[in-house]
């Protein structure tokens, strides 16, 4: 069985199909809204490619869509999702909802199993019942809804820091009171902003620019995003979610 | 089952799990196959090969500059090249790598802009459509494990507005207002990004070529598979237009003064 | 020439390869990608089917880039699940999984769900690749809920788990990896099945997965009667998954408790596994499974 030896062999220098592009993505989701950031910077190696290549996506009015890891794979599966998405709209005159979204994302990413595409996913927005969620993934697929998630680069930099913040993990309450389960808009967005410009500063291949999302439910009002230049409306339904995108500047060094 | 996490979703080694209970006799095998190894040997290396293309924004359109050098190895093989592409009136698509896959992607582009051009529907690809076919092209022969050892740029202009794009061999894309491939990635990148950028909207062609040049000339200085002979393609409102091959001029007596560039053993 | 042997023979697992990857030539997602299936994806259609990678040896390609402790450039982390344990006893079924999910040595979760609902009577723990485990119980209980559409009556516990071993066995040496239990009620009473992606299937009363298995072992062995009341099953369940928290390193975070009665799955309870250490599942200073037992009245 000349197959069975494999020690000592020198392996055949192959053609890798991969490459890591660098880059953050974070999500956060409040009672009735959802924010999903993600730097611009693109780079490979220590070589910045580009200061501006998006890495979230709008899907719907009510979702959004964070990739990275290998830009190839993060937009050719960005385009799929969003082909499949307007099938749906073709066949069903309405938008996927949140939980099937993710569920198809599941699939789609599970259809590649043994050629994965090496790119990890956060999805946001607003479930029907006008909760606001977090779907994070793994590269083939495995998922589960949570209200906050960091990917990517500095992923260990920020989770924990989302933790304390967020779940407040390792804080007691003041005696007589209790953490709150959510946070208002405006002081998750500081969070994200904080996030990103400490994962600046301590890593490399986060930088150049922010982009944030965010998803309100139905009839929320849009207090929190008033302090903000830079903030676009990019709604295009009426089906009462609107969405916003808040573009900022994060060190380029 | 092995219940250590971390040997858990992949697919067992020989080295490492000589007891597994696995029945078949064919195991999975990553050494050197044998005569009869089945199935097509893809492209593994690329083999007569072009190195940097630079590219920049500037005031009336993209100037994209490479030299006229296919090397073989280290042998500077073909020295009458031409790396910069027209595609349509809009665009130049320039290359570095492989030469052979590079003449393989025009003349898909040719048969492309036939194809386009007898539907006579009053539309032509502009670059950015030319850089998304490539891209899917680029993508798809990655995804088949079978590349096109390439790594283009994608520079035009239409309807008032200028492109300059990226894709390599992995389907990688990404467009800024400065480009360069290769060692160029390395040592023009910074000085046009210096030159460049804020200065888009205000750079004259005269200025665009000045810098385009310059940094040629730094390249040439330092990489070894360069050639002080070159082109530059400009596109802008008026089309494109691919300039003559032209040769620099180039001192080494300077060389003698560095230690570790001229001649000089210790 | 074992390739020639490869190229001729219909059924190693190469040969699976080769048609799957004669199916990448055709549309990926046909019709069913349309219309009403939209959502569902591959699992729409009968089996569902793969990309693989055209290369000579595609499990070698994924081994080369999937993670590997040996070799951390490997960059595709998969989350990996943990403890999982079921046991039968006269009450029914008890489930307790831990919720940690680690790619290398990060901690990726906290908070995974280990025990998949695959229908109100079938439960199914994850240990192996997180993916694998959700998606295959998933398209399980797409198979389970045909079974009752045809056959008018549920589908028995044998039946089911043999369902998914017959699966898993088809994609032998591909790299799936999933270590279950599906766990149940049906006509026979209540039944435990392990899986595992080498194809293995057991009947049993007790199992533990994972591995922090063997920790959960010494105290599930140690606690087990056949005739044990309900409340001390689901105190085992619990101790056992807070033991293996507690001594193993890839498991810890919280503990899942279900109990599988004649009427179906119940949800018992999440537990905190620090929590548990130090004020024990009723949450009472001082009652906690490890904490003042070791330091008494030290501190």
């Amino acid at each position: 069985m000349p197959d069975m030896v494999s020690i000592g062999q020198p392996q055949q220098r192959q053609f890798n199909p991969y490459s890591e592009n660098g880059g953050t993505i974070l999500a956060i989701a409040g009672a009735n809204f959802s924010v999903i950031a993600g730097d611009t910077r693109q780079s490979e190696g220590y070589n910045i490619q580009t200061r501006y290549a998006p890495k979230v996506f709008r899907l719907t009015d009510k979702a959004v869509l964070a990739v990275n890891g290998f830009a190839a794979d993060g937009s050719m599966f960005v385009k799929k999702v969003k082909q499949r998405l307007e099938w749906y709209r073709h066949a069903h005159a309405k938008d996927m909802p949140l939980r099937a979204i993710a569920r198809l994302i599941q699939t789609m990413l599970y259809s590649r199993r043994f050629f994965p595409y090496y790119v990890y996913n956060i999805l946001g927005g607003i479930e029907e019942d006008g909760s606001g969620a977090v779907y994070s993934f793994d590269p083939v697929g495995s998922y589960e809804r949570e209200s906050c998630r960091a990917a990517g680069a500095a992923q260990s930099l920020v989770q924990p820091f989302l933790d304390n913040q967020i779940y407040f993990k390792n804080q007691r309450p003041p005696p007589g009171t209790s953490n709150p389960t959510h946070l208002p808009l405006h002081e998750v967005l500081s969070l994200v902003i904080d996030s990103f410009t400490s994962a600046t500063e301590r890593h490399i291949e986060v930088g150049d620019g922010l982009e944030i999302f965010v998803v309100l439910a139905k009839g929320s009002t849009t207090q929190g995003l008033e302090n903000f230049a830079n903030v676009q409306e990019m709604t295009q339904t009426r089906e009462g979610e609107r969405m916003f995108n808040i573009r900022r500047n994060l060190k380029r060094d | 089952m092995d219940h250590f996490p971390t040997n858990w979703g992949r697919p067992r080694n020989d080295a490492f799990d000589a007891y597994g209970t696995y029945p078949i006799a064919q195991r999975p095998y990553n050494g050197l196959k044998d005569a009869f190894a089945e199935g097509v040997q893809h492209t593994q290396q690329p083999i007569v090969t072009g190195t940097s293309v630079l590219a920049i924004k500037y005031k009336d359109g993209v100037m994209m500059a490479a030299d006229n050098l296919a090397s073989y190895g280290s042998l500077a093989r073909f020295k009458d090249v031409q790396r910069l592409h027209p595609v349509g009136t809009n665009t130049v698509v320039g290359a570095g790598g492989d030469m052979s896959d590079f003449q393989y992607i025009q003349s898909l582009l040719d048969g492309l802009m036939i194809e386009e051009f007898t539907e006579q529907d009053g539309h032509s690809l502009g670059p950015a459509e030319i850089h998304e076919y490539l891209s899917q092209v680029m993508y798809g022969r990655r995804s088949q494990i079978n590349p096109l050892w390439n790594a283009l740029l994608v520079g035009g202009f239409k309807e008032g507005k200028r492109f300059l794009a990226y894709v390599d061999l992995l389907g990688t894309t990404y467009s800024a207002s400065t480009l360069a491939t290769g060692y160029g990635a390395y040592i023009a990148q910074p000085l046009l990004r210096k030159a460049v950028e804020g200065n888009e909207d205000k750079l004259t062609e005269e200025e665009a070529m000045q810098i385009l040049e310059a940094n040629l000339k730094v390249l040439y200085y330092r990489d070894a598979r360069s050639l002080n002979k070159f082109q530059i393609a400009k596109i802008t409102a008026a089309g494109v237009s691919i300039t003559e091959s032209k040769s620099m001029d180039t001192t080494w007596s300077f060389a003698e003064g560095i230690r570790g560039y001229g001649s000089q053993t210790q | 020439m074992n390739s020639f042997a490869n190229r001729f023979s219909t059924t190693d697992h190469l040969r699976e390869l080769k048609r799957a990857q004669a199916n990448i030539e055709d549309d990926e997602f046909s019709d069913a990608a349309w219309g009403s299936e939209a959502g569902f994806g591959s699992l729409a259609k009968g089996v569902p089917t793969f990309s693989v990678p055209a290369v000579p040896d595609p499990s070698a390609f994924l081994r080369l880039h999937t993670d590997d402790h040996a070799d951390p450039k490997c960059r595709i982390k998969i989350q990996h699940g943990t403890t999982t344990l079921a046991f039968r006893y006269k009450g029914g079924v008890i489930v307790a999984v831990d919720s940690r999910a680690t790619a290398g040595s990060y901690v990726a979760s906290g908070t995974v769900k280990k025990v998949i609902e695959i229908n109100p009577y079938l439960l199914g723990t994850m240990a192996g690749g997180a993916a694998d485990c959700q998606y295959w119980e998933t398209y399980l209980g797409i198979h389970c809920r045909l079974h009752e559409l045809r056959n008018r009556e549920r589908i028995s516990v044998s039946a089911a788990s043999k369902y998914l071993s017959n699966l898993v066995y088809s994609y032998k040496g591909m790299g799936l990896s999933m270590g279950t239990m599906i766990c149940g009620w049906d006509k026979t009473g209540p039944a435990i099945f392990y899986v595992d992606s080498d194809g293995t299937r057991l009947k049993g009363d007790l199992f533990s997965v994972g591995s922090g298995s063997t920790f959960a072992y010494g105290v599930l062995d140690q606690g087990y009667r056949w005739d044990l009341p309900d409340e001390e099953a689901q105190e085992l369940g619990r101790r056992s998954i807070y033991a293996a928290g507690h001594r193993d390193a890839f498991s810890g975070n919280t503990c899942n408790l279900y109990h599988v009665k004649e009427d179906g799955w119940h949800f018992i309870g999440n537990y905190d596994i620090s929590k548990l250490h130090y004020d024990g599942p009723d949450n009472v200073d001082g009652a906690g499974y490890g904490y003042d037992v070791r330091v008494g009245t030290r501190s």
